[in-house]
C-alpha cells in the first residue's frame, strides 16, 4: 500500500521559498496573498510497516528543529492550495535519493516496482485571490505542463482527510519491445515512412540508404544473421547519425556565395574543413602547447609541464525553450560529460553560461511558451544547481537580452576541465578501442529520455506516458560517476571514455567502435529505468549522467569493485571487435548489422545558396541624430541599460569559488559589485601558475554584418583575457554559432539566402581574426534553426529568428598569477590612459540602440594592427606598472570609464579632447562608439615614463586621472561635459535588477 | 605553496564520496597546515576498508551530499550514524578533531555531534535551514572569534574573512539551545560587518539570517566544530577578493592590511593542537 507523508516547517518559522513565490507573485503579475507555506510530500509506493514508517519519517523526512509532519494531510489553511508534482517519467531526483536513503536506514532493497515521489503543495492564504489568479500562480510560476502536472483546490473543495490523494507518477508501458522492420520498396516508401517515424532523414540520403541494404553482398551477410529489410533499429541508428546535430551537416555543406553588389561569386567546399580545421592545424604545428584538437569530446591546452587543461562549449536551447530549468540543468551538466569524456578523462574545475533571451519586461502581443523573464529564472536556477551541485565553480557568464530570442533562447554552456599529462605512463590525451575489449554503460539507467529531441513535445500527453522529450538534469548521480571515473582512470583501468548525449548509444558506441573497427552490442543488457521500451528506443536514448567505457577484460573486476564503492551502476552491454560490423542483438537476435564504415560514405553534401547584400544595399544608413545636451542624464540611463545594467543578483547564486582555485572572480572592486573582464583561476593548488578565461557575446552586430560581429566579438574575448594579465602570445579559442535556419525557402525562410551569406562571412571572419590572432580553435559546436513561430493576438503566428549569434571563448595560461590586475580603479591620483584609437563606428552600438537605430558604421576589428598593442600592454603588466586595467566593450568609453571608478568607489575626471580618436569626433561619439581594440589603463604617475616607453608605436594617451573626489568628471572643449556623483552612477546601474535576489 | 611542511606524524581524514565536493582544496589546506591528508570514501569508513584509528583529525567537508534534496546533509548523517556511529563516538572520545564545513557542519548537527551538551552527541537540537534571502549565495563575510571559546581550531585569530556558499546556512535552535551555546561560549565564530561589529542580522554581512549572526559552532570540549563558510577555500592570499587592490598597495602607494591570516590558520591550529 502507498504511503504519503506531508512535511512543512514548523508554523512558526519562516517559510523562505513560500516568500519568494509570493514575491514574484505580486512583482510579475500583481497578485498579493498575504502568505504562502510550502509542504513537501513524499509518496512511498512500497508495503511498510507502520514502525518502518515512522523511522522513515523521523530519521530522514522530520528535522525535529524545523518541521513537522504527518502521514496525513497537515493541516494548514488556505484559501488556495495548489499541488505541483511530476509527469510521468520525468527525473524526480529526490525521489531517488530518498530510495537510496530509506534502504540505508531500514536495511532493505526496493524492487523496481517500487518506488519515492515527492511532489509540493503550496497553500495560499489572503489577498482575496480568484480562481483565476491563483489559476496564474499554478501555471505561470510553479509549474510546467511540459514536465508537471498540478491541480488548484479552493478551500471548500479540500477534504482534510484525503488531502490530495495518493498520486503515483509511475511510468507503465505494458508494452513488449519489438524489431520492427522496414521496407525500402522504393524511395518514396522509405521517405514516408522516415516522415511518420519522426526519423527525419534527408531526402538526398535515403537512395545511399537503399542502395546499400539492396547491395547483394550486403543482403547475403544480412541473411546469414537473419536480417532481410533494414530494422527500425538501424534506420534510427542511420537517422541519429545523418542527422545536424551529430554530424554538421550544414558546417560541412557546399556553399554558393554571391555578393550582390560586385557580383563576386565564389565556392566554398566545407565552412569547418576550411575556416576552422585549415586555420586550426596551421597553427597547431606553431604552437606546442596545443596537445589535441579537432577530434575528442573537447579540446586540451599545455597548462604545465604536467598537466593539460581541457576546453569545450555547447548550447542547450530548443529544451530550455520549452522547459527552462530542465533544459539549463540538463545543458551544463551534458556539457560537464565532455572533458570528463576527452582523453582518458579530466576533472571538471569550472563552467560558464551565456544567456539570450527576449527583454525582461516584455509586455507586446506575443505569447511565448515561457515569457523571456521566466524562462531567464528557470535557466538561471538550472545553470545554478547543474553547477553547484557538481562541485564545479561557475565563476564566469553574460546574458543578452533581445527581441529575436523570443522565438528561441540560447542557453550556452562552457566547461573546463584538467588531466594528468600521464595517466598510468600512457599519454593522457589518447584513448582507443581495442577487440577484445568490453564495452561498458556507467552512471544513469536508459528511458524514454530524449528520444527525437523536442520533436514529441507536440504529441498529447495521457496520464502514464513517459514525458520523456524534456529531461531534468542529476548531478547528483554525475558527480559520483565523475569521482569513480577519475579514479578507474588514475588506476590506469579506462582504455576509452566519452559520453552519452545526442544519439544516445547509438552515438557513444558507434563512435567508439570505429577505433577498434566493430563492435557486438547485447542490447537486453542495458539497464532501464522501466520495462517496455523498445530495442531502438534503448539504442538511441538519451538519458543522462552515462557514459560508455571501453575496459580490459583484465581490469574488469578492480573497474567494478571501485564502480560499487562509489554507488555506480556500471554494466558490461557489449565487447569491441575488429569485424567492421556494428551488431547488436537482444534476446540471441540480431537486430541491427551494419558495415561500420557506412556512414562514412557516399552520403551527398548539402548544398546551400548565399546571397550577400551589403549593409547600404540593404537601406541601413546612419541615423541624424543632434548632439545631445543632458549628459549626466544619458550617462545614467545608459548605464541602466538591460544588455550593460549589473547582474550581480545571477553571479552570486553560482558557486564561483569552490575548488578554492579563485584569483581574479566574476565580481571584483571596493565592494565586489562590478563585473570584472575575466576570470582567473589557479587550478593546480601546488602552483602559481594561473588560467584566465573569458567569453564574449556581441549579436547586436549582426543586424549590420555577421562578418564584424566575429571579428569584434573574438577581439572582445583576447581583450578581456589580455586586460587580466592573460597572455595574447597563448590563447585558445572555442566558437559557440547559435543560427537561424539557412535553408531558403520562398515561403517558409524567404531571407535564408542572406542568413547563409551571414553564415559564410561569419565563419570567414572567425579564421581571418583567429590566424591574426594566432588563436587555434581547441574546440566548437554549431545550434542551427534558432527560430520560432509565436501566437500573436488573433491566433495568428509569427516567426522570429534570432540574431545571427557566435559566443567566443577564450583561455591563456598565466605563468605567474601575480601579474594579475583587475578593473577597479584604485588609488586616486593614477593616471588615466585610453589605449586604441576611437573611430565613428556606432552601428548597432548600445548607444543607437537606445534610440531605436540601427545605422550602419558597424565597428570594425583589425587584429594586425591590435596584436602588437595588446603584446606591449601584457609587458607593461608584467611590470607592474599598471594599477588597473579594463577593455572598452559594449556602450563604449563612457560606459567603461564609469565601470571603472563605480568599481574602486572613486572619483575619475577625464577631458575627451585628449582621447586618441579620428578628428572631429563629437563628445557623445567619443563616449560612446564601440570601435574594438581599445582599454583603459590607470597608471602610478611614477610609472608614466615606462608605460609610455612601452606603448609608444600604439595610439595612447593619459586623458585623466583618478581623484579623492566622489565626482565622475567629463570635459570636452575646455567645458564640463557632465559631473555626476560615482555613486549615483552606480545606483543607476545596480537599480534595474536590485530587487532579484 | 609546496606543501614540503608535512608533517607525518598528523593524519588527517578528508571524507568524500556521495555528492560531497571540496576534497582537493580541503586536503590541500590540510597539507599546507603541516598534516598529512588522506581522501576517503564515506563507504571505506563504513566498511572499514580504513581505520579511523589512523587519524587525528577528521573533516566533514562541503558539497551537496545525496543532492541535499531532504535537508542539507540529513542522509550522510543518518548513513553515518547508522552504519559508523560508534567509530565516530570512539574517535572523538579518543581526544581526537573534527572539523565540519558547509555540508559538514549541517552533517554534524544532524549527526547530534554538535552542540553535543553534557556529552550527548546523539541528538538533533540545532538546525541549518534555508536563507532567508531564499536563495543559495556566494559572497566573502568577516567572521569575528569569540576568544572565550573552547574551539581548539580559531586559537589565536579573532577576525577572519572567508566565502561563503550555501542555500542552508541559517542556524536556528530552541532558546534554551541557543542560550546554552552562547552561555557556555560554544558560539565561535559570528558573522559581522566589514568594520568588525557585529552583523546584527543584516544581510549581506549576515548572509543567511542566522539567530545572533552564528556562523559557527563548536562541543563543549572546543575539539568538534562546525562553520558555515570555507576556510579551505582561503588556502592562498589571491584567493581574497582584495588581493588585486592590496597587493598594488603594498608596491607603491600605502600600505594595507596583509594578507597573511588565511584560513588555512583553522587547519593549523588543528594540526598544532597535536603537535605544540
Amino acid at each position: 500500500m502507498p504511503h504519503r507523508l506531508e512535511i512543512a516547517l514548523k508554523p512558526e518559522l519562516f517559510d523562505a521559498e513560500g516568500a519568494g513565490i509570493q514575491s514574484k507573485a505580486r512583482t510579475y503579475f500583481n497578485i498579493c496573498p498575504e502568505a504562502i507555506r510550502t509542504v513537501h510530500i513524499v509518496t512511498i509506493d512500497a508495503d511498510l510497516s507502520p514502525d518502518q514508517l515512522e523511522t522513515l519519517r523521523t530519521e530522514i523526512f522530520t528535522n525535529p528543529v524545523t518541521q513537522i509532519s504527518d502521514f496525513r494531510p497537515l493541516d494548514l489553511s488556505f484559501d488556495w492550495c495548489i499541488w505541483v508534482g511530476y509527469r510521468p517519467g520525468v527525473k524526480d531526483n529526490a525521489g531517488h535519493t530518498a530510495v537510496e536513503a530509506m534502504a540505508d536506514v531500514l536495511g532493505m532493497s526496493f524492487e523496481s516496482e517500487q518506488g519515492v515521489y515527492t511532489s509540493r503543495r503550496f497553500c495560499i492564504r489572503g489577498g482575496g485571490l480568484s480562481r483565476q489568479e491563483a489559476g496564474i500562480i499554478a501555471k505561470e510560476l510553479l509549474s510546467n505542463d511540459i514536465i508537471q502536472q498540478v491541480r488548484v483546490y479552493g478551500a471548500e473543495e479540500w477534504d482534510p482527510d484525503t488531502g490530495v490523494g495518493i498520486i503515483i507518477p509511475k511510468v507503465q508501458l505494458d508494452h513488449t519491445p519489438t524489431v520492427t522492420t522496414i521496407p525500402i520498396d522504393s524511395d518514396q516508401a522509405l521517405r514516408e515512412i522516415s516522415d511518420a517515424r519522426n526519423l527525419a532523414l534527408n531526402a538526398n540520403d535515403i537512395p545511399v540508404i537503399r542502395n546499400y541494404f539492396l547491395e547483394p553482398g550486403v543482403q547475403a551477410e544480412r541473411r546469414a544473421m537473419g536480417l532481410e529489410a533494414p530494422t527500425d533499429v538501424e534506420l534510427e541508428y542511420i537517422s541519429q547519425a545523418r542527422s545536424d546535430h551529430c554530424n554538421h551537416n550544414t558546417f560541412q555543406g557546399r556553399f554558393y556565395y554571391r555578393d550582390l553588389e560586385t557580383g563576386q561569386a565564389e565556392t566554398i567546399d566545407n565552412l569547418f574543413k576550411t575556416f576552422i580545421e585549415a586555420p586550426t592545424r596551421r597553427l597547431q604545428e606553431q604552437k606546442d602547447w596545443v596537445v589535441s584538437v579537432l577530434w575528442d569530446n573537447a579540446g586540451v591546452g599545455r597548462f604545465d609541464e604536467n598537466h593539460y587543461y581541457v576546453i569545450t562549449g555547447e548550447t542547450h536551447n530548443s529544451p530550455s525553450n520549452m522547459e527552462a530549468y530542465g533544459g539549463a540543468i540538463t545543458g551544463i551538466v551534458g556539457v560537464y560529460r565532455d572533458p570528463l569524456g576527452t582523453g582518458k578523462g579530466s576533472r571538471l574545475i569550472m563552467g560558464s553560461y551565456g544567456f539570450c533571451v527576449g527583454d525582461r519586461d516584455y509586455t507586446g502581443e506575443l505569447k511565448p511558451k515561457l515569457h523571456p523573464r521566466r524562462l531567464l529564472d528557470g535557466v538561471i536556477e538550472g545553470v545554478r544547481d547543474g553547477g553547484n551541485k557538481s562541485g564545479i565553480p561557475t565563476p564566469f557568464g553574460q546574458v543578452t537580452f533581445h527581441h529575436g530570442y523570443m522565438g528561441k533562447c540560447l542557453v550556452f554552456v562552457t566547461a573546463v576541465g584538467m588531466m594528468p599529462a600521464a595517466v598510468a605512463g600512457t599519454p593522457a590525451e589518447q584513448k582507443t578501442t581495442s577487440p577484445g575489449e568490453l564495452t561498458l554503460m556507467c552512471g544513469g539507467r536508459v528511458g524514454k529520455d530524449g528520444i527525437h529531441g523536442v520533436t514529441a513535445s507536440s504529441e498529447i500527453f495521457s496520464e502514464s506516458t513517459p514525458a520523456g522529450h524534456v529531461q531534468i538534469g542529476d548531478p547528483y548521480t554525475q558527480k559520483k560517476m565523475h569521482d569513480f571515473l577519475l579514479q578507474a582512470r588514475d588506476e590506469g583501468l579506462i582504455r576509452f571514455i566519452t559520453d552519452n548525449g545526442g544519439g544516445g548509444l547509438s552515438s557513444s558506441v558507434g563512435e567508439s567502435a570505429r577505433f577498434s573497427g566493430g563492435c557486438e552490442v547485447q542490447l537486453d543488457r542495458v539497464p532501464l529505468k522501466y520495462a517496455g521500451l523498445d530495442q531502438w528506443e534503448i539504442w538511441v536514448s538519451e538519458s543522462q549522467e552515462r557514459m560508455t567505457v571501453s575496459v580490459h577484460p583484465d581490469d574488469a573486476a578492480r573497474f567494478f569493485e571501485l564502480s560499487e564503492k562509489h554507488a555506480v551502476e556500471s554494466t558490461v552491454i557489449g565487447q569491441y571487435t575488429d569485424s567492421g560490423k556494428l551488431h547488436i542483438t537482444y534476446g540471441g537476435e540480431t537486430c541491427a548489422y551494419i558495415n561500420m564504415d557506412f556512414l562514412t560514405r557516399g552520403f551527398p553534401q548539402w548544398e546551400f545558396e548565399a546571397r550577400w547584400s551589403p549593409p547600404k544595399m540593404r537601406g541601413l544608413h546612419e541615423p541624424v541624430l543632434g548632439e545631445p545636451a543632458d549628459y549626466a542624464g544619458l550617462l545614467k540611463d545608459m548605464l541602466a541599460r538591460p544588455n550593460i545594467c549589473s547582474r550581480e543578483w545571477i553571479v552570486r547564486q553560482y558557486d564561483h569559488e569552490v575548488q578554492g582555485t579563485s584569483v581574479i572572480k566574476p565580481l571584483v572592486g571596493r565592494d565586489r559589485d562590478v563585473n570584472s573582464d575575466a576570470t582567473v583561476l589557479r587550478p593546480v593548488l601546488a602552483s602559481d601558475r594561473g588560467l584566465a578565461f573569458s567569453q564574449a557575446l556581441l549579436p547586436l552586430y549582426s543586424a549590420i554584418d555577421a562578418y564584424y560581429m566575429t571579428a569584434c566579438t573574438i577581439d572582445e574575448a583576447v581583450r578581456r583575457l589580455v586586460a587580466v594579465g592573460g597572455d595574447p602570445g597563448n590563447i585558445g579559442g572555442v566558437d559557440n554559432f547559435c543560427w537561424p535556419n539557412i535553408q531558403y525557402d520562398p515561403k517558409g525562410n524567404p531571407d535564408g539566402k542572406f542568413k547563409a551569406a551571414q553564415l559564410v562571412r561569419s565563419c570567414r571572419a572567425l579564421s581571418d581574426t583567429c590566424m591574426a590572432f594566432g588563436i587555434p580553435l581547441l574546440s566548437g559546436k554549431d545550434s542551427m534553426y534558432v527560430d520560432g513561430h509565436l501566437p500573436g493576438a488573433y491566433g495568428e503566428t509569427h516567426k522570429l529568428s534570432a540574431l545571427e549569434t557566435m559566443q567566443f571563448s577564450a583561455t591563456s595560461v598565466i605563468a605567474d598569477i601575480d601579474c594579475c590586475v583587475t578593473m577597479d580603479a584604485k588609488f586616486p591620483g593614477d593616471l588615466v590612459y585610453v589605449l586604441g584609437e576611437t573611430k565613428d563606428e556606432l552601428g548597432a552600438s548600445e548607444y543607437y540602440d537606445r534610440f531605436g537605430y540601427i545605422g550602419c558604421n558597424v565597428p570594425h576589428a583589425e587584429p594586425e594592427i591590435y596584436l602588437p598593442m595588446y603584446r606591449d600592454l601584457h609587458r607593461a603588466i608584467c611590470r607592474g606598472l599598471v594599477t588597473s586595467v579594463h577593455g572598452i566593450y559594449r556602450g563604449g568609453l563612457g560606459v567603461h570609464l564609469a565601470l571603472c571608478a563605480m568599481a574602486g568607489n572613486l572619483g575619475l575626471s577625464a577631458d575627451l579632447d585628449r582621447i586618441p580618436a579620428q578628428q572631429d569626433l563629437r563628445a557623445d561619439r567619443l563616449l560612446f562608439s564601440e570601435t574594438p581594440g581599445r582599454f583603459i589603463a590607470a597608471v602610478c604617475p611614477e610609472n608614466r615614463a615606462e608605460f609610455e616607453s612601452l606603448l609608444k608605436n600604439h595610439p595612447h594617451a593619459c586623458i585623466g586621472e583618478v581623484t579623492e573626489s566622489s565626482g565622475f568628471e567629463i570635459t570636452c572643449r575646455g567645458r564640463a561635459l557632465a559631473a555626476v556623483p560615482v555613486a549615483d552612477l552606480k545606483s543607476a546601474w545596480k537599480q534595474p535588477f536590485e530587487n532579484l535576489i | 605553496m609546496a606543501s614540503n611542511f608535512t608533517d607525518s606524524s598528523i593524519n588527517a581524514l578528508v571524507l568524500t564520496g556521495y555528492g560531497l565536493n571540496c576534497d582537493v582544496e580541503t586536503a590541500h589546506a590540510c597539507e599546507l597546515a603541516g598534516a598529512r591528508a588522506r581522501c576517503v570514501h564515506i563507504n571505506d569508513v563504513i566498511s572499514g576498508a580504513v581505520a579511523l584509528d589512523d587519524f587525528q583529525i577528521m573533516v566533514f567537508i562541503g558539497g551537496f551530499s545525496w543532492g541535499d534534496d531532504h535537508g542539507a546533509g540529513v542522509i550522510q548523517a543518518v548513513r553515518m550514524k547508522k552504519n559508523a556511529g560508534d567509530k565516530l563516538l570512539e574517535f572523538i572520545d579518543s581526544g581526537n578533531l573534527v572539523l565540519g564545513i558547509c555540508n559538514g557542519f549541517q552533517t554534524l548537527v544532524n549527526l547530534g555531534l554538535l552542540p553535543g551538551f553534557d556529552g550527548n552527541y546523539k541528538d538533533r537540537s540545532v538546525a541549518l535551514t534555508h536563507n532567508d534571502c531564499g536563495n543559495f549565495r556566494d559572497d566573502w563575510v568577516h567572521l569575528q572569534i569569540n576568544q572565550a571559546s573552547p574551539c581548539v581550531f580559531t586559537k589565536g585569530i579573532d577576525h577572519l574573512e572567508l566565502p561563503v556558499r550555501h542555500g542552508e546556512g541559517k542556524l536556528i535552535a530552541d532558546d534554551p539551545i541557543i542560550d546554552r551555546l552562547v552561555q557556555q561560549n560554544q558560539v565561535v565564530c559570528r558573522y559581522a560587518t566589514r568594520e568588525g561589529t557585529p552583523a546584527q542580522g543584516r544581510f549581506p554581512a549576515n548572509p543567511n539570517g542566522s539567530i545572533q549572526d552564528m556562523a559557527g559552532i563548536c562541543d563543549p570540549t572546543g575539539r568538534v566544530f562546525g562553520l558555515m563558510p570555507h576556510p579551505e577555500a582561503f588556502n592562498h592570499p589571491a584567493n581574497h577578493p582584495d588581493w588585486p587592490l592590496i597587493k598594488q598597495s603594498s608596491i607603491g602607494h600605502v600600505q594595507a592590511e596583509g594578507l597573511h591570516v588565511t584560513g588555512v590558520r583553522i587547519f593549523e591550529n588543528a594540526v598544532q593542537y597535536f603537535t605544540r
